[in-house]
């Protein structure tokens, strides 16, 4: 399919495209994957294809094929379904400025490499992890490495390509004796730099440590996310709010609220597509923008929504660099890059003298987007007594609203990880409602 | 290769074909016309106790996908051997009663669909609502199955549907309403009345501006169809699928036999109905067949792969997967049996509770029991009356619990569409039950 990303486009304007774009995604992942302590499986998938947009009159047209034998018929698809749709005035063009930035550390020549045992080696370093805690055992998990490479081309210019890798571990645990307890840990990363087996251990160690777990009285209470429960909370009830293209359609809680205090004036976010390494660095977005370093919160003010070409040209301004896809089937919409999450840290448990600490949680997807109010099922939580851990809590609910937790955040760990593109340490909230 | 191939118990290919077509309307504006074309298999190949697996997309050459197949599955094996894996006999699957399509999408022209959107979006688009949004779905695919042990068989299908969505707001306040209906053949529009169906998603908008958040607790509950079904799924199904069970990340483990739910509890999960979960085979061409999960409260059986129905005892049929995915072992379409209570005896039955509709999703921990679920509204049940409407309400809770604080089972079975989230893949499912009433839940609030 490469070598017919350039025919496609020529196709494209020979069927009355006025501008059109080729995206050419291709992925090689290897997986090898465990139930219990036994390995189970080991998958090999190739995945390749090409999504066409087409633009006749302003209104865009697209289509998508992994087959050449349907490429002729998919480019004329999409020239068509732009003739349908009418003229759209908020249409501006493709992107064509193409001056790239240089991005590192994305691209790990040994992982492209690695052969099937080294990666069976990965899966039972998770697996050994695990046993080195005795009372716990792994239900699943496994080792993934992928490489992939990916080629965007339009009619205005922009022809830019790009060859990356990845790396993940994952390993679900659950105690063996007694009172039943799970846990999980994962990493992902762009070389071979993680530890599998202490991941394996971590997950043990903290199954085991949430075994009795105690009930507590419904409170408002000082509660410190871990990174696990802090990305998933920002990524479904606040994320979606600084998106441009629901804050245009009326779908944003943060509408009009740019230059407005939001969060504590410790706070800072970036969007930052250029971080070194990160999961969601490249040189370009998925549809030939530059790359760039946004601040979103500075100093607590909400400086700027994110947009893709799309959005920033009916807003009138430049595009941040977020046009993102998930795969060659669907065409570009504002997604996050590497999200960075900025306060000053300082020894988060240590400083706290009561409260709750929270590692992962459940249901965050199930938060109002727009008006950010969730309501989570809390995992592997603990009670805080003077500065330190101290019982497991079994159940627990916390209520909140993503806004109202900017206005109340009042520390944050060392502890940074990269939660896929979210980067973040543990998070302090004040008076958040728990119910045990 | 040849050595290699000797040691290869078994090994089977699913080939997919298929296009989609969704158009997106947005603000009375189409935002997006889409069409995809794919194309792609995923092979199995078994050594010992281990898997191989290779999906690939595009032109496939199917000898290659296999010798790719057993290599992973006999290197794995090499160098983890384990306890060999056995898998439960099929038969070749009788491909009958598959949905009839009365009237076929791809003959109605793409201007008659969008004029469709717009009419929707216009009726859900009532005053004080600020935003919507129409999304029309149509997938075609074919699926032809082969294994080393000769089976062959092959099936296609075609479904179609429809999601809307209305936004309100008020002094910051913003509420979303949602409809959507998934069927087989473009008379789906003519059998619901779709129009209607948006005006609610209007409606529910502007409601839950005007609606309170709950004071949380433990109380009584009544659970609408839609929200039961999602815990009939959700909470029962997960765990009663048999991969998770092997696992030891399911607390319905060791329990077949047992009551563990109130006697009025039935739950069964059956792909052989024409719901949005319909499949006549599954993904290692086990001919599709209905399973009482409960029957009576009392625990009856597990969801089967090949591969869980040899090792636990049991009859296959539950194996599915995402276009060239593996397989993993899904429900289909998963409910609460009809019982003969009707809703207001229930209402009269809790009279100080909360009434809980709808559902914005949830999730389960299997291997714990537990459960949260988020519903898309409530109302206070007062001296058995139901009054001020809320929103943001939630319920959580121990599954094993609340199947036994169940109290009574209505007579108004409904089921729901949806897609449901397992290893990374999604695949087409339903749930549904009648009205039911739990004497004790913990309900989350602000």
């Amino acid at each position: 399919m490469y070598e017919l990303a350039r025919k496609a486009l020529k196709l494209a304007e020979e069927a009355g495209a006025e501008e059109a774009e080729i995206y050419y995604a291709a992925n090689h992942s290897t997986g090898v994957n465990f139930k219990k302590d036994a390995l189970e499986n080991a998958k090999d998938r190739f995945s390749e294809g090409l999504g066409i947009r087409a633009i006749v009159n302003g209104a865009v047209g697209f289509a998508s094929t992994n087959f050449a034998g349907e490429l002729e018929n998919a480019v004329k698809i999409a020239v068509a379904e732009a003739r349908v749709r009418e003229n759209d005035p908020d249409w501006v063009a493709l992107p064509s400025n193409g001056k790239y930035p240089q991005v590192s550390g994305i691209f790990d020549k040994k992982v492209e490499a690695l052969e099937l045992e080294e990666c069976i080696g990965y899966a039972v370093e998770l697996v050994e992890g695990t046993k080195e805690v005795p009372g716990t055992l792994p239900t699943s998990g496994g080792f993934t490495r992928s490489n992939s490479r990916r080629l965007i081309l339009n009619t205005n210019g922009i022809e830019i390509e790009e060859e990356s890798t990845g790396v993940s571990g994952f390993v679900d645990v659950i105690t063996v004796n007694g009172d039943t307890s799970t846990a999980y840990d994962f990493a992902v990363s762009r070389s071979l730099d993680i530890d599998f087996f202490a991941l394996g251990k971590n997950a043990s160690e903290l199954a085991l440590k949430s075994r009795g777990g105690i009930k507590i009285e419904q409170q408002k209470t000082d509660v410190i996310f871990h990174p696990f429960a802090f990305s998933d909370i920002l990524e479904e009830a606040l994320a979606p709010s600084i998106d441009a293209d629901n804050v245009q359609k009326g779908r944003s809680g943060l509408i009009d609220k740019i230059g407005e205090e939001i969060a504590v004036p410790e706070l800072c976010i970036y969007d930052d597509g250029l971080v070194e390494a990160g999961i969601d660095t490249s040189a370009s977005d998925d549809e030939g923008v530059p790359s760039q370093h946004t601040t979103v919160l500075e100093n607590g003010v909400l400086e700027t929504y994110l947009y893709d070409s799309y959005t920033a040209g009916k807003a009138g301004v430049k595009s941040t660099g977020n046009g993102s896809r998930s795969s060659y089937t669907s065409s570009p919409s504002v997604g996050l890059r590497n999200f960075v999450i900025d306060y000053p840290q300082e020894d988060i448990i240590a400083n706290t003298t009561s409260g709750v600490f929270v590692n992962t949680i459940i249901g965050a997807h199930t938060a109002n987007s727009i008006s950010g109010d969730f309501s989570v099922e809390a995992r592997n939580a603990f009670t805080i007594k003077d500065g330190a851990l101290d019982k497991p809590v079994k159940s627990l609910l916390i209520s909140g609203n993503a806004f109202e937790l900017l206005k109340n955040i009042t520390g944050a760990g060392f502890d940074v990880r990269k939660v896929g593109g979210i980067i973040t340490p543990s998070i302090r909230v004040s008076g958040m409602s728990v119910i045990g | 290769m040849k050595s290699i191939m000797q040691d290869i118990k078994f090994y089977d290919c699913r080939v997919i074909e298929g296009s989609s077509t969704s158009i997106v309307l947005d603000n009375g504006k189409i935002e997006e016309i889409s069409r995809n074309f794919t194309r792609g298999a995923g092979i199995r190949a078994l050594c010992g106790g281990s898997w191989g697996y290779t999906a690939v997309e595009g032109d496939i050459d199917l000898k290659l996908g296999v010798d790719a197949a057993s290599k992973l599955a006999f290197s794995m094996n090499a160098s983890t051997p384990k306890e060999e894996v056995e898998l439960a006999a099929v038969n070749s699957p009788d491909v009958k009663d598959l949905p009839e399509i009365r009237i076929d999408p791809r003959d109605i022209a793409i201007e008659e669909k969008v004029d469709l959107l717009k009419s929707m979006e216009e009726h859900a688009k009532i005053a004080g609502v600020n935003s919507t949004q129409v999304m029309y779905l149509e997938s075609e695919f074919k699926v032809q199955y082969r294994s080393s042990e000769c089976l062959e068989c092959e099936y296609e299908l075609l479904n179609v549907g429809f999601a809307v969505s209305a936004v309100a707001s008020e002094n910051g306040v913003y509420q979303a309403g949602r409809e959507s209906r998934f069927g087989y053949g473009y008379e789906l529009f003519e059998n619901e009345n779709v129009l209607e169906l948006a005006g609610n998603a209007g409606k529910t908008a502007i409601e839950l501006l005007k609606a309170k958040t709950p004071k949380g607790g433990e109380m009584p509950v009544v659970l609408d169809q839609e929200l039961a079904g999602v815990f009939a799924h959700e909470a029962v199904g997960h765990a009663s699928e048999a991969d998770l069970v092997l696992e030891g990340d399911s607390i319905l483990e060791n329990r077949i036999g047992e009551q563990i739910a109130s006697p009025l509890i039935t739950i069964i999960d059956d792909p052989t109905l024409h719901e949005f979960g319909y499949y006549p085979f599954d993904a290692e061409g086990s001919e599709s067949k209905r399973t009482e999960i409960i029957r009576d409260g009392v625990f009856n059986s597990y969801l089967h792969s090949r591969e869980t129905a040899a090792k636990l005892g049991g009859t296959p049929g539950n194996c599915r997967a995402q276009g060239y995915s593996m397989p993993v072992v899904r429900m289909s379409n998963t409910f609460i049996d009809n019982g003969d209570s009707k809703f207001e005896e229930m209402l009269e039955e809790v009279k100080n509770g909360m009434y809980l509709v709808g559902s914005r999703g949830g999730q389960v921990n299997t291997g714990e029991g537990i459960f949260q679920f988020n519903a898309e509204k409530g109302y206070l049940i007062k001296n058995g009356e139901l009054s001020g409407l809320l929103r943001d309400v939630s319920l959580s809770g121990n599954t094993l619990e609340i199947l036994n604080h169940v109290t009574h089972v209505g007579n108004d079975l409904k089921m729901t569409a949806g897609r449901c989230g397992k290893a990374g893949q999604l695949v087409p499912v339903s749930d549904g039950s009648p009205h039911i009433s739990i004497s004790k839940a913990l309900i989350g609030g602000a």
